[in-house]
């Protein structure tokens, strides 16, 4: 079993408000994307190893038989900071349909425009957040293009051990209400225990210059 | 006479940053509140004559916060203090009686310009 790495209740609250603002700005991008008002929710936070990724996926997807999970890898452009790591956006299926209903995709959607639409949503998930969280540990990040891991699949074949790199997961839940209907979905950064170990000092330092 | 300033938000690097951002010389007597719940008590008391408020609260958000001060009627002067960027969420905000909409992260350049711009420095 994969060792946890542990936040202080300071570093788990300065974690979660950089969440939230990166939240923020995705939210906006996605309202901006499907074109109504998005009510935000405060993120939840928490860390745990790979090996029980499928397990706390189970109970974040509310036992849903299906998922679809999306990867995008990140890793830092400006030298010396080694922030890396790979987003992962799971969607349930039935916010997954509601998503596409709200994008008007119902009458045409078939495979490969339903992977279109996962595609679409994660790029601009991950990367609002993950650009709102690099800047506010000032470290510029980049991108490689998103790709399907997972198409209608069991949560526990979609994301399991051997197909992940990375030994640590930061769990963020994420919410959002649209005027009609709601629509969630779960953004998981995995990241190496070194980097991990890298945001825990990069949050202490932002923590101290707030004293 | 300091002025009794609420700072209202539900994460505690939140409320530190603000506080951190205040300009120096301002004559303010700050009280904390985590969510909205304790936010408006805490305006009841007179203990937010200028409240900076945060949105996504548990408990009680700020829009609910701020519909509670218009129909309390109490005579607070509040700034929210949010990661909602959306345009939409500052017309709201605003149509609910806020004074003004400041994006987070706050800074003190930021906080002092909207100060200035009512006056209120």
């Amino acid at each position: 079993m994969t060792e946890i790495l542990s936040l202080t209740e300071d570093q788990r609250d300065c974690l979660q408000e950089i969440v939230n603002v990166a939240m923020g700005q995705a939210g906006d991008s996605l309202a901006r994307f499907l074109e109504v008002f998005v009510h935000l929710s405060v993120p939840r936070i928490r860390l745990v190893g790979s090996s029980e990724l499928p397990e706390a996926l189970t109970q974040l997807v509310g036992g849903a038989e299906s998922i679809c999970a999306v990867r995008q890898g990140f890793y830092s452009i400006s030298s010396g900071k080694g922030m890396r790591g790979e987003a992962l956006v799971i969607f349930g299926d039935k916010s997954f349909k509601e998503l596409a209903e709200l994008l008007a995709y119902e009458d045409d959607l078939n495979e490969h425009t339903e992977k279109e639409l996962l595609l679409d949503v994660t790029n601009v998930l991950t990367s609002a957040c993950l650009n709102r969280i690099g800047e506010q540990i000032e470290t510029e990040l980049a991108y490689s293009s998103p790709s399907i891991l997972g198409f209608r699949m069991p949560p526990q074949e979609a994301v399991s051990p051997e197909k992940l790199i990375w030994s640590q997961a930061l769990l963020v839940e994420i919410h959002y209400t649209l005027e009609k209907g709601s629509f969630s979905c779960n953004l998981m950064l995995l990241m190496p225990e070194e980097v991990i170990e890298i945001l825990k000092k990069a949050l202490d330092h932002l923590l101290e210059s707030f004293e | 006479m300091p002025i009794p300033l609420l700072i209202c938000d539900d994460s505690a690097m939140a409320r530190k940053q603000v506080r951190k951002s205040l300009p120096t010389h301002w004559d303010v007597d700050v009280t904390f509140a985590e969510n909205g719940a304790q936010g408006i008590q805490a305006i009841r008391e007179g203990k937010g004559e200028m409240v900076f408020l945060d949105l996504t609260m548990p408990e009680l958000d700020g829009y609910g916060v701020l519909q509670k001060v218009k129909e309390e009627g109490h005579k607070a002067v509040i700034i929210v203090i949010s990661a909602d960027i959306q345009p939409e969420a500052r017309e709201r905000v605003v149509k609910l009686g806020a004074l003004d909409f400041i994006k987070k992260p706050i800074d003190s350049q930021k906080l002092e310009e909207v100060l200035k711009k009512y006056g209120l420095l």
